[in-house]
């Protein structure tokens, strides 16, 4: 009797242990429901009390804000649905650009920090040591006030005149362009370009001494030791890394709302302030910048298995 | 010398090159900040720059948290045999103290007066946010990782799903979002000022990638210790809690001191929704007609508070996570 009744409560507890995982699951998958529930319902009774609806119908209405700049055709007449596409594609503009140029100037700096020359060692370190310990938002403050702000109101031609400078905008190569976003691009180039140039380095760090010093018993010079055994074999440890800074630039990018550059998120915001529909406003955002992401992602993981199997 | 700066003829006129723009720089940043700088924007306004708009009675509050967080850095930076073992030993805690002592002191309660959060303002609070932040999203992120790695699918799916998509957006917009969106999930008779709102933003948004710090930390931990700890019959738990988190956390620290830096100046962007910590407060300065466009020299006095706060920040984690190495030493 006793012994029986031992048995059942063993078998008890090893049911309970046995379907411990399931139970535990079942239980923080009830609580999570339970205040997602409370989180919701406490939305539908402000809304209702603020006589509020959530609808993307609104997104067909007329914008009635000015853009500065747009890439793609735009009127004040336009639709929601429209000027958030119109601010889309300047972030695409902004961020593609920063790329190229963020990557060259981390390369630049990632190399001469192995550079021989002392000096030229010391400056990237300063560089990079300025930049991450200063804010981004300060750094863009910076050049939009203090450098692009200060040019002199006449056009000023520089560099045999393939750039021309003025306080209401910039002339690069014959394509104009706002001072807005000249300081945008300048300030997340040099800001990605320090987090770059580190990645570069830590990448270049990881290959082997051997394989610098068999080049060099080789006779290959320095630049052709870095471009024909060094960076290839860097390559994979630096591409996923790089994939990273990428994506901090396309977010860092919604900074541009601090100068007036109206890309996404500024356009966003702006919507919001003039309709109040931050939900739907804040659904978008997320999927456009999951869209932004993606793209990012796909053409990099491309560059890596083109880079992998070369390799 | 010559090794390192005039190698070859190349080398030689890269450092020539380098040496007259520094030069040159030098001389103009120099003539700059003592002919054409007017620094009475940063002089007038020192109390501002640090305390805000704080209840002008009260300030000596302000000013004895800060100076306390001040002197904390200090003791904790100074060489080790400078200060009693026994003070060293309560070091870790003392810092946890910052956080409620710091909110006593603002907030008041406890017989001081209270001073209302739109009062706040300045490197105070930034440092508030910072440090509010940090200890919200250490739980979040130590609760998520374990979510990510556990063999559970249903704990598994949620945590990863947060983790990424939080980590695929920019702060800014969870910063702005939440500032308008959290009233809205909340009870209608709950009041949730502007801080507390930016506080919980921060801590959830910064959670996520705290999570991935401690993730990596929890990856690094050799399957044999989770093998001796399950012989040696400790139970899940007990294998999380005194076997893998006290090592992942130790092998994170590097990665969630970076992370907690730059928190600090994360906080800026608090400016763009309407806060007046540092950044916020110098918008607000240069605003006044009698500063109209003083932006250079604000923004250099606000790049050296920003670098000084970091650089400090950064040289007390290394000392701590130092010392917690030291005392992993001493107790094997």
């Amino acid at each position: 009797m006793i012994g029986n009744h031992g048995q059942r409560l063993s078998q008890g507890s090893g049911w309970l242990k046995r379907h411990a995982a399931i139970l535990l699951q079942v239980a923080i998958g009830l609580l999570v429901l339970a205040v997602v529930l409370q989180l919701v319902s406490n939305l539908q009774l402000n809304l209702m009390r603020l006589g509020f609806q959530i609808s993307l119908n609104w997104l067909g209405d007329s914008a009635r804000f000015s853009l500065s700049e747009h890439v793609l055709p735009y009127d004040t007449r336009d639709s929601y649905s429209w000027v958030l596409l119109v601010g889309f594609v300047n972030s695409l503009r902004v961020v593609s650009l920063g790329l190229l140029l963020s990557t060259a100037l981390g390369l630049i700096a990632g190399a001469a920090s192995f550079s021989s020359n002392l000096l030229l060692r010391r400056l990237t370190t300063l560089y990079v040591a300025v930049v991450r310990n200063v804010p981004l938002l300060l750094q863009l403050l910076f050049w939009y006030t203090v450098v692009f702000f200060s040019f002199p109101q006449e056009p000023q031609s520089l560099l045999w005149g393939a750039l021309s400078v003025s306080s209401r905008g910039l002339v690069i190569l014959g394509i104009p362009t706002s001072v807005e976003f000249a300081a945008l691009l300048t300030g997340l180039s040099v800001f990605t370009g320090a987090y770059i140039s580190e990645v570069v380095r830590g990448g270049l760090a990881s290959v082997q001494r051997g394989q610098w010093e068999a080049a060099r018993s080789l006779g290959l010079d320095e630049g052709r030791t870095l471009r024909l055994i060094v960076i290839p074999q860097a390559l994979p440890a630096i591409l996923p890394a790089l994939n990273s800074e990428y994506i901090n630039m396309a977010k860092n990018s919604t900074l541009a709302i601090a100068i007036g550059y109206p890309e996404i998120y500024a356009v966003t915001s702006t919507t919001v302030t003039q309709t109040g529909r931050a939900i739907e406003a804040f659904v978008l955002l997320l999927l456009s910048f999951l869209l932004l992401d993606l793209a990012i992602s796909g053409v990099m993981n491309l560059l890596n298995r083109l880079v992998l199997k070369r390799g | 010398m010559r090794k390192s700066l005039f190698a070859s003829p190349l080398d030689g006129l890269i450092t020539l090159l380098l040496l007259a723009a520094f030069a040159a720089a030098l001389q103009g940043v120099v003539h700059w900040a003592l002919v054409q700088a007017n620094w009475s924007v940063i002089v007038d306004n020192l109390p501002l720059w640090f305390t805000g708009s704080f209840t002008k009675d009260q300030v000596w509050r302000s000013w004895t948290w800060m100076a306390s967080l001040l002197l904390l850095c200090v003791v904790t930076l100074s060489p080790r045999w400078l200060i009693p073992p026994a003070l060293a030993r309560w070091l870790p805690l003392l810092w946890l103290l910052a956080l409620p002592v710091g909110l006593l002191l603002l907030a008041g309660g406890l017989g001081l007066e209270p001073v209302a959060s739109n009062r706040w303002g300045g490197l105070q609070l930034s440092l508030l946010l910072a440090l509010a932040s940090t200890l919200l999203s250490l739980p979040i992120g130590i609760l998520l990782a374990l979510g990510r790695r556990s063999k559970l699918p249903l704990l598994k799916w949620m945590s990863t799903g947060y983790i990424e998509l939080i980590r695929g957006i920019p702060m800014i917009t969870v910063l702005f979002f939440g500032q308008l969106l959290i009233p809205l999930f909340l009870p209608m008779d709950w009041t949730v000022n502007r801080v507390l709102r930016a506080i919980l933003s921060l801590g959830f948004f910064t959670g996520a990638y705290v999570a991935e710090c401690v993730r990596g930390g929890l990856q690094s931990i050799p399957k044999t210790q989770l093998e001796a700890a399950r012989a040696l019959g400790l139970s899940t738990v007990q294998t999380i809690v005194l076997v893998e988190l006290p090592q992942a956390l130790r092998t994170a620290l590097p990665a969630l001191t970076n992370q907690f830096v730059g928190l600090i100046q994360d906080t800026a962007l608090l400016s763009i929704v309407g806060l007046v910590e540092l950044l916020g407060i110098s918008r607000s300065i240069l605003a006044n007609p009698d500063y109209v466009g003083r932006y250079v020299e604000v923004y250099i006095w606000l790049a050296l508070l920003y670098w000084a706060v970091c650089t400090l920040m950064m040289g007390v984690a290394g000392r701590i996570e130092h010392s917690l190495k030291g005392a992993e030493g001493n107790r094997s």
